[in-house]
């Protein structure tokens, strides 16, 4: 492991055996590597084994093969000592049913070696971050599935782990309390903590990480950093361009600029082109013809660059 | 240790959520013993002859209780192991800083407490008001079988709970289990008094072996090299169903 590097994974591989169907392989030879301090997105669609690679980082699973490695420990051959490094959501709105959302948080903190007073002390300091402190006292059984998911995530804030893994942390949350995960998982990682999540939500991937790898049926398609990624989709740049309406030739003259698509909406017309060039040519072109009513332009968002790696490389879409 | 402690204090938070199921765990063995046993002592009175020595109903269906209360704390312990399965806890619980065997151990500790208060209530009532004569120097070892008892049906029943994943399907193969094996050991008669067809696997169950213990201990009933014989097969039970629940934690994620 380098010394930047708190999570290497290499070449891991998982086959689940069936009894009656043929072996399913969850991973097939992914590797990736996160920084300190990194937050980092696992990106893909439902089954692409986002959760399996979660599994086997956390100690839940064993790989088939390959290795991965967590704050400098084997996952298989040391997983106690990468669970003293980490702390996990898991996938499920798993909190302790019976017992209220104090305790949840006073149990949890025993189990990562805090004393009381240390628990107590962080209790307030999350209630208020999570906005729980009117339910601490409310057992977790008699909680929404939202709120279950927030006594969750505001778990990983009580104590101070190197390592967070969050396995679709912010999944049924309203806007309001995603937001503040959002900013609490920023917060973190600017005081030195790695963070691996995965979500279905690119935007929110995009706003959030520093770097992301985006996996489907168990492939590895693309990683690195967001723009890095970014740039391996082909379509780079939209112009929403709207000019004026005595210019009744414009789809011929889009289409002479050679774009990856146009989409027409009344009289506005949105090119999809490959460089910036192209697109400051159709800008400029129409302003030199005055036509130009209005234009925008923008670059291709993660999703769309999402999509577009999903289709074109495993054919599938999303 | 302090990965176990934080297992039992998780154990005892939840426990003490509800004051009426500590309370009816701890006096649910003396029920069955002067409900249960008091009737059939008056049925029977000192009908029952062990190593040529007539023993009253009570006496002798005193260790059933004991070993009847070790099964089903452990079955309530395993029950709480699917449930946490099913909400996702128990993932969670295998992501904290501590060991499948730790996990195992913590958990067993906490109910080996709750055994030992059932214990010391049911041996004093069974003293006090049944007038059973205990012999009180074996107290502690009387101890120690309760919690090892306890734990061997625990990591065996935990196997159960890993494996299936449906809830009425778990019901089914516990309430099963329960029913067999405790009309095929000797908790509520002396098994040498039965057909072979009953006998044969009465003497196979642990869960005679575990009665039979206990009445040695709390009685004096049964001769020292075939207890030590027993005492030596639950161990091995109890080694042999340890290793194959933290196999099979393991494999459940």
């Amino acid at each position: 492991m380098t010394a930047a590097n708190i999570i290497e994974v290499h070449n891991l591989t998982k086959v689940f055996a069936k009894r009656k169907n043929s072996p399913v392989r969850a991973l097939n030879g992914i590797s990736f590597n996160v920084e300190k301090g990194q937050i980092f997105g696992l990106l893909g669609p439902n089954g692409a084994g986002k959760s399996t690679a979660i599994k086997i980082l956390t100690t839940l699973l064993s790989p088939t093969s390959g290795t991965a490695i967590v704050g400098g420990y084997d996952v298989v051959s040391h997983g106690n000592e990468v669970r003293k490094t980490i702390c996990a959501v898991v996938q499920e709105n798993a909190i302790e049913l019976y017992l209220s959302v104090r305790n949840n948080f006073r149990s949890f903190g025993k189990f990562h070696g805090s004393s009381a007073v240390e628990i107590d002390k962080q209790i307030d300091h999350v209630s208020e971050l999570f906005n729980l402190r009117e339910f601490l006292n409310e057992a977790g059984v008699d909680l929404s599935g939202g709120m279950k998911r927030r006594v969750q995530v505001a778990k990983m804030f009580l104590i101070d782990k190197p390592v967070v893994f969050l396995d679709e942390a912010t999944t049924g949350m309203d806007t309001f309390n995603k937001r503040t995960t959002i900013e609490a998982i920023r917060e973190e990682s600017h005081k030195g903590r790695t963070i691996l999540l995965t979500t279905h939500l690119l935007d929110e991937a995009e706003a959030l990480c520093d770097a992301v790898a985006i996996i489907n049926h168990g492939v590895m398609l693309a990683q690195g950093c967001i723009e890095e990624v970014k740039s391996m989709g082909i379509q780079l740049y939209t112009v929403t361009i709207t000019c004026r309406p005595d210019f009744t030739e414009i789809r011929r003259w889009l289409e002479m600029k050679n774009p990856v698509s146009i989409e027409q909406t009344q009289g506005t017309f949105a090119v999809s082109v490959t460089t910036e060039e192209q697109a400051l040519d159709i800008i400029n072109t129409a302003r030199l013809k005055n036509v130009l009513l209005q234009f925008e332009v923008s670059r291709a968002s993660l999703e769309d660059t999402f999509v577009e790696l999903i289709d074109k490389k495993t054919g599938v879409s999303t | 240790m302090k990965p176990v402690l934080a297992v039992m204090y998780r154990e005892y938070l939840i426990r003490r959520t509800s004051l009426m199921w500590m309370f009816f765990d701890v006096i649910v063995p003396l029920l069955y013993l002067l409900l249960f046993g008091v009737a059939f002592d008056r049925a029977f009175g000192t009908s029952f002859i062990i190593d040529g020595m007539p023993v009253r109903y009570n006496d002798f269906f005193l260790a059933g209780v004991l070993a009847m209360t070790c099964f089903g704390n452990a079955v309530n312990q395993t029950y709480g192991f699917f449930v946490d399965r099913d909400n996702g806890i128990f993932f969670e619980h295998l992501t904290y800083p501590l060991t499948r065997g730790q996990l195992l151990f913590g958990k067993i500790l906490f109910q080996g407490i709750m055994t030992i208060a059932q214990t010391i209530t049911t041996l004093t009532a069974a003293e006090l008001i049944l007038e059973v004569h205990i012999q009180i120097v074996m107290i502690p070892l009387i101890f120690l079988a309760v919690v090892i008892g306890t734990a061997g049906w625990f990591f065996s029943l935990s196997n159960v709970a890993f494996l299936i994943r449906r809830n009425d399907t778990f019901n089914l193969v516990i309430n099963a289990s329960y029913f067999i094996l405790m009309f095929m050991s000797s908790l509520f008669y002396p098994i040498d008094q039965v057909p072979v067809w009953l006998r044969v696997p009465s003497l196979a169950n642990p869960l005679t072996w575990h009665a039979n213990i206990l009445r040695y201990l709390t009685i004096g009933t049964g001769s020292s090299m075939e207890i030590a014989l027993q005492s030596l097969l639950f161990l091995g039970f109890l080694f042999i169903s340890f290793k194959i629940a933290v196999h099979t934690i393991q494999r459940s994620a």
